[in-house]
């Protein structure tokens, strides 16, 4: 009885589990016993794996992942530092909304990542270029998230403050950015995604190091469980930082729970 | 007195598109005040000489002979995207053990930039159409999808058990209230699909490519012709800008009630 409840709670769990578990060992057994496997079209789990624990013993897996966070975080921390003060500054200020809305929702609607070969040839294959790159796409998210935080904030909080004599600083610090936070987070989620798509297209395009060099270069030369591990480590890195953001979205604002917006 | 007040009616008409020209005007005009170094001339390039490799590439065809082929990939993908995406998003919302099923896949593969297959997709299906049609998939698929079952899952209880309660089998079900009541939210997906599916053009014809927008705009890079870069940048971003803002106008209009929440795209 209470095996079963506890299935019943953590439901989801074990049928994702199994899943995933039974995908992964009809990949292996039909391509060991069915399919024999063309090592330069395709590749099966236990490959996969004995490259994973290669690649993960090995120093140049660490040394691409160390180059990517690099222009990654460069880029991102001035996305952050850009992004907030722009986005609270067009919701307060609703001649700053006029002038930058249009402007900036041109750019947020782009595909800017088409900047990228330009980008790279003007900054360089280096951290210069990708962490440009980086900044560009993952600047928006925090523009108008913030900007949308700004304009939902509670006015009879504005009002509180005003009538208690504070000033403007007041007004920033202790109401429009508590209630501005659990958007600036959710911003944070899609300029991860979009960070990550700018990273990789970078390094795609021209780079001698990086997981994206790694995982094109694994392609190039037909190296396909390299490659299946760089996308995997990639992969689990993206869904890490994810669920992070949508945790910490859920700690400080729980009310949002139900809005999503991806 | 009169002027004032027609600036004050079209206030922010006025500021938005003025911030606009006042940024190209000041583009146009470095050259003007500033000799660039010889170095950096190379990657410079200004609106007016955008404007006129732009009419050029079209008077001799470039642009249409590109255009065409990024439309098909883009049509062609986002087709697939629909078909895949919202039977299977109906579907996963109404039932609790392919949703679970699922749930793993389409967690990782939302969380992870799409693009990353790419290689993968060149290597299995070369460097013509397929690649690109299937990379503009992998990226618009994800949005359809999920919000589509976002639309199912919140649909009324009430409004379920009323029609269940009259007889109603699954399938008019669907018909009658699931998918009345998920319009709002798949056209939220279609619209964050087409930049999903128009990254996925770009980026596509980026590599192992010889014909596309994209395509220009890379070649046109690596040979430091920077307007026409631009060129290949501003058809994008016109074509992004007027299809996703064209899907916004009908998302507001279908749902008026929804809270607002922050832009995405």
């Amino acid at each position: 009885m209470s095996a079963r409840e506890h299935f019943a709670e953590h439901r989801r769990f074990y049928i994702g589990i199994s899943s995933v578990i039974v995908l992964v060992l009809a990949w292996e057994l039909i391509l060991t016993y069915i399919f024999p496997v063309n090592p330069f079209f395709f590749t099966k789990p236990s490959l996969i794996a004995t490259a994973f624990k290669e690649q993960i013993q090995g120093a140049k897996l660490w040394h691409d992942l160390a180059v990517s966070s690099q222009a990654f975080i460069w880029g991102f921390s001035f996305a952050v530092i850009v992004g907030i003060p722009v986005g609270l500054v067009m919701g307060w200020r609703r001649r700053v909304e006029y002038s930058l809305d249009p402007f900036l929702t041109a750019l947020y609607a782009s595909p800017l990542v088409a900047l990228a070969p330009l980008f790279i040839i003007v900054f360089g294959v280096g951290v210069l270029g990708k962490a440009a790159l980086v900044f560009l796409l993952a600047v928006f998210p925090f523009v108008f998230n913030t900007f949308a935080g700004v304009k939902s904030t509670d006015s009879l909080l504005i009002n509180v403050i005003h009538s208690f004599g504070g000033g403007e600083k007041d007004l920033y610090v202790k109401v429009i950015l508590p209630s501005t936070l659990p958007y600036i987070i959710a911003g944070a989620r899609l300029a991860i995604g979009r960070g990550l798509v700018g990273i990789i297209v970078g390094e795609f395009y021209a780079a001698s190091e990086g997981i994206g060099f790694a995982i094109s270069q694994a392609g190039d030369t037909y190296r396909l469980p390299e490659m299946f591990v760089g996308i995997i480590i990639l992969s689990l890195i993206a869904v890490a930082l994810t669920e992070l953001m949508r945790k910490l979205e859920l700690t400080i604002a729980p009310w949002r729970a139900g809005e999503e917006v991806r | 007195m009169n002027t004032r007040k027609f600036f004050a009616e079209h206030e922010s008409f006025i500021l938005g598109t003025g911030f606009i020209v006042l940024l190209l005007a000041a583009w146009q005009s470095i050259p003007l005040w500033y000799t660039l170094p010889k170095g950096m001339a190379l990657f410079f390039t200004t609106p007016s000489k955008i404007a006129l490799a732009f009419y050029e590439l079209l008077l001799d065809g470039t642009i249409e002979k590109h255009f065409y082929v990024s439309a098909i990939a883009f049509l062609a993908g986002l087709g697939l995207s629909i078909i895949v995406g919202l039977p299977l998003g109906l579907i996963m919302g109404r039932s609790r053990t392919l949703e679970d099923l699922l749930d793993p896949y389409i967690t990782a593969a939302n969380a992870t930039p799409r693009i990353v297959f790419l290689p993968l997709l060149i290597l299995w299906f070369g460097i013509g159409i397929w690649s690109k049609i299937l990379i503009v998939f992998a990226g618009a698929v994800f949005p359809l999808l999920i919000n589509t079952y976002m639309g199912v899952k919140n649909v009324n209880r009430v409004l379920v058990n009323v029609v269940r309660s009259f007889g109603a089998n699954e399938w008019q079900l669907m018909k009658i209230v699931v998918l009345p009541n998920s319009v709002p939210y798949i056209i939220a997906g279609l619209r964050l699909a087409i930049g999903r599916a128009i990254l996925g053009v770009v980026v596509g014809e980026f590599f192992g490519s010889s014909q596309g927008l994209g395509y220009m705009i890379a070649s046109a890079a690596t040979n430091y012709k920077v307007d026409v870069v631009f060129v290949g940048v501003t058809i994008f971003m016109a074509l992004s800008v007027i299809l996703t803002l064209a899907v916004k106008q009908l998302e507001s209009r279908l749902a008026s009630w929804r809270p607002e929440t922050a832009k995405t795209f």
